[in-house]
């Protein structure tokens, strides 16, 4: 998790953010096509909590993966993705999907996806899933609790 | 295979809005009504279905019964019709609902909810629709539209927060409620809404507690309220002549959290030595009624005022409930009142007269509370409440449906130093929903409640960031129920409590004992980690 960060594309360059930008455009495509310029366009983070949590977690990412991909970053970043994937009408494959948009947006906007960055993306992409099988683990853990509780309360 | 996986397409799920088709999935829908319920309550087609049923068994008349249902509420409600009619588009509401904004399902946009209806409006109610079809915007009604709503209408928590934003001030809430009715007469409801409606019809309250189990309840509130304070602390139970009745929604006294703002209640009446009483026969003030039907929310709702008058009280004083209030503030008056039998409610400790109970006579506890503190009536020690950081979720029907904004803060203000607000416009009359209210709170539909529930959410972690807040409080019990559940998924470490539950850890009771812990057992902060948790 904490290798060297890679030669190029750099970290916080015009190019990385605009590798993030093209990866959360692809992204998009995970949500419904009407509410897409919405999501793309609304800047407030509380009047557009899926947009903002989408834009903001996948620059941390992009940055993480051209860069020092520090365990401390990534995780958090990508919790806050999948966790929202979770709860909507996905796949579980169409839920982590959106960790290979990254492949594409490197090889439009840098040309070529270099060999360290398809073994990071691959294991962002385990990652993805882990976190996703998690989530969904804890959705029916927490539905089970509200069962538990309502038989406790129609026994008492 | 590695084939396959590399022609995987990103589709939008939804196409053509005008498509009724919709894909029931476990886990976003309510299950529906059983038999027992509907045969209970008198309702029609009682049968066994699910949603997730091909054949939902609708009667062979459907079509007929929802037209003329459609047509009778179009004549007797003038609001309908006007919000039938005149939506503009604008797009105003479109991006204010907590579903849309947690699912981005195009149809969850407000304008587009009520355009299912507004739809098959046009074309059995206007010429044009008539005439001109789809062209006019208007559909056949068929049995997928029947499902479409059943969809969406089950999906709207009747919050109102689109409305706040209509510059023509149409409540798409209402149109919700139409069409719940509407559903309701070919029997297609959920056992969630009709269960509790059944209960509290037959007994008195949502659980169907029995008179015997309810005074259990109330005791051992009393009882333990006493061992916390070291008073003796007694709940008056149908005390005939009594000043005042007081009603509470039913998990105040068998849910967690709600049940320490119940404790809270209880020492408040006692410091202040009110004359009150509780009752089995209405010990219920939320009334599933509303996420029904009409009929049904002023059978439920007349047990309150037909109490009082048997008790012989002189007002009403209601608990911490979400829903409860809108049909106490909006329709309690006009369905089953005028209450001309009580007395506008004068607060016996202030003399404050509650002019704007004068036509209910009923009067919430936040309201009173605030008046007591306004007045200096009560010792409070807000200290207490150092172990939290506190913030403070507008429940959407206290909030939206009968504008008590300020008294919780007040409140909170005074029995808490630490108290932090979300942003603005997640806030007061702009607050997001828990995505649970209006009957869609149940464990079935949890994945569809995190979506809901996720702007708000959104907003409480901006706070447990920015201030280390750890504790969403709020007036609803629906609120109290479900928000926990929320928090673990998308906030972790950010604990539920009511309004009264804080004022019960601060208050400071002529005669108490030592108390070194709050109404959870949870110890007070020591002095010197208080300043450091909140340095």
């Amino acid at each position: 998790m904490t290798d060297a960060p890679i030669a190029a594309p750099v970290p916080g360059s015009s190019l990385t953010e605009a590798i993030a930008e093209r990866w959360v455009s692809l992204s998009m495509n995970s949500w419904p096509g009407a509410a897409r310029p919405f999501l793309s366009e609304e800047k407030d983070p509380f009047r557009n909590p899926i947009g903002s949590t989408v834009r903001r977690n996948l620059h941390i990412l992009a940055r993480e993966v051209l860069g020092g991909m520090q365990e401390a970053s990534v995780a958090p970043a990508l919790d806050a993705l999948v966790r929202l994937h979770a709860v909507q009408d996905l796949s579980p494959g169409d839920a982590v999907r959106f960790v290979f948009d990254l492949r594409t947006a490197i090889r439009e906007r840098a040309g070529t996806v270099p060999e360290t960055m398809h073994a990071r993306i691959d294991s962002l992409a385990l990652m993805a899933f882990s976190q996703y099988a998690r989530c969904r683990e804890q959705i029916f853990e927490l539905r089970l609790r509200e069962i538990r509780f309502r038989a406790e309360c129609a026994t008492r | 295979m590695p084939g396959t996986l590399v022609q995987i397409e990103s589709k939008p799920p939804r196409g053509d809005w005008t498509d009724p088709h919709v894909e029931f999935r476990k886990g976003s829908i309510c299950y529906s009504a059983a038999p027992k319920n509907l045969e209970y309550l008198g309702l029609p087609n009682p049968r066994v279905w699910q949603p997730l049923d091909a054949d939902w068994k609708l009667p062979p008349d459907w079509k007929r019964i929802l037209l003329e249902g459609m047509k009778d509420r179009l004549k007797k409600y003038r609001s309908f019709r006007l919000f039938m009619e005149i939506c503009v588009r604008c797009g105003a509401c479109a991006d204010k609902c907590h579903f849309y904004l947690g699912s981005a399902d195009p149809k969850n946009m407000p304008v587009m909810r009520a355009e299912l209806m507004r739809s098959v409006y046009r074309r059995y109610f206007t010429l044009t629709g008539r005439l001109f079809g789809a062209l006019a915007g208007a559909r056949e009604l068929t049995e997928d539209v029947v499902k479409e709503w059943f969809y969406y209408f089950y999906q709207c928590t009747e919050c109102r927060r689109c409305s706040v934003f209509c510059p023509y001030g149409i409540d798409t809430a209402e149109i919700t409620m139409m069409g719940r009715e509407l559903l309701n007469l070919i029997g297609c409801n959920t056992n969630w809404i009709l269960e509790p409606a059944a209960n509290c019809f037959r007994m008195g309250n949502h659980l169907g507690i029995q008179p015997h189990g309810f005074k259990d309840s109330i005791d051992f509130a009393a009882e333990e309220a006493s061992e916390i304070t070291g008073l003796k602390i007694e709940v008056p139970i149908q005390r005939k002549g009594a000043e005042v009745l007081f009603v509470m929604p039913s998990a105040d006294y068998f849910a967690s959290p709600h049940y320490y703002t119940l404790l809270g209640y209880l020492m408040l009446f006692h410091e202040i030595g009110l004359d009150y009483t509780v009752s089995a026969y209405a010990s219920e003030g939320g009334n599933f009624g509303l996420f029904s039907s009409h009929e049904m929310m002023k059978r439920l709702n007349a047990k309150i005022y037909e109490e009082a008058r048997r008790l012989g009280v002189k007002w009403i004083l209601g608990g911490e409930c979400g829903h409860m209030w809108r049909v106490l503030h909006q329709y309690m008056d006009t369905m089953n009142g005028p209450a001309d039998f009580l007395e506008v409610p004068v607060s016996p400790m202030t003399g404050t007269v509650f002019e704007n109970t004068r036509s209910t006579k009923m009067v919430h506890i936040c309201e009173f509370t605030a008046d007591l503190i306004h007045h200096g009536r009560l010792r409070l020690d807000p200290s207490r409440n150092d172990h939290w950081n506190v913030t403070y979720h507008d429940s959407c029907n206290p909030a939206r449906g009968m504008g008590l904004l300020e008294e919780p803060r007040y409140i909170l203000n005074s029995v808490s130093r630490h108290f932090h607000e979300m942003p603005e416009n997640t806030i007061r009359e702009q607050t997001f929903c828990c995505g649970s209210g209006a009957g869609l709170g149940t464990d079935e539909n949890l994945e569809m409640r995190l979506r809901g529930g996720f702007p708000r959410a959104n907003a409480v972690k901006y706070v447990k960031e920015k201030y280390g807040v750890n504790l969403l409080t709020c007036i609803c019990a629906i609120d109290k129920a479900t928000l926990p559940t929320l928090l673990e998924y998308w906030v972790p470490g950010v604990e539920v409590a009511g309004v009264h539950e804080l004022l019960g850890n601060a208050l400071v009771m002529t005669g108490e004992k030592e108390r070194t812990a709050d109404l959870r057992g949870e110890p007070f902060a020591p002095a010197r980690e208080s300043e450091a948790l909140h340095a």
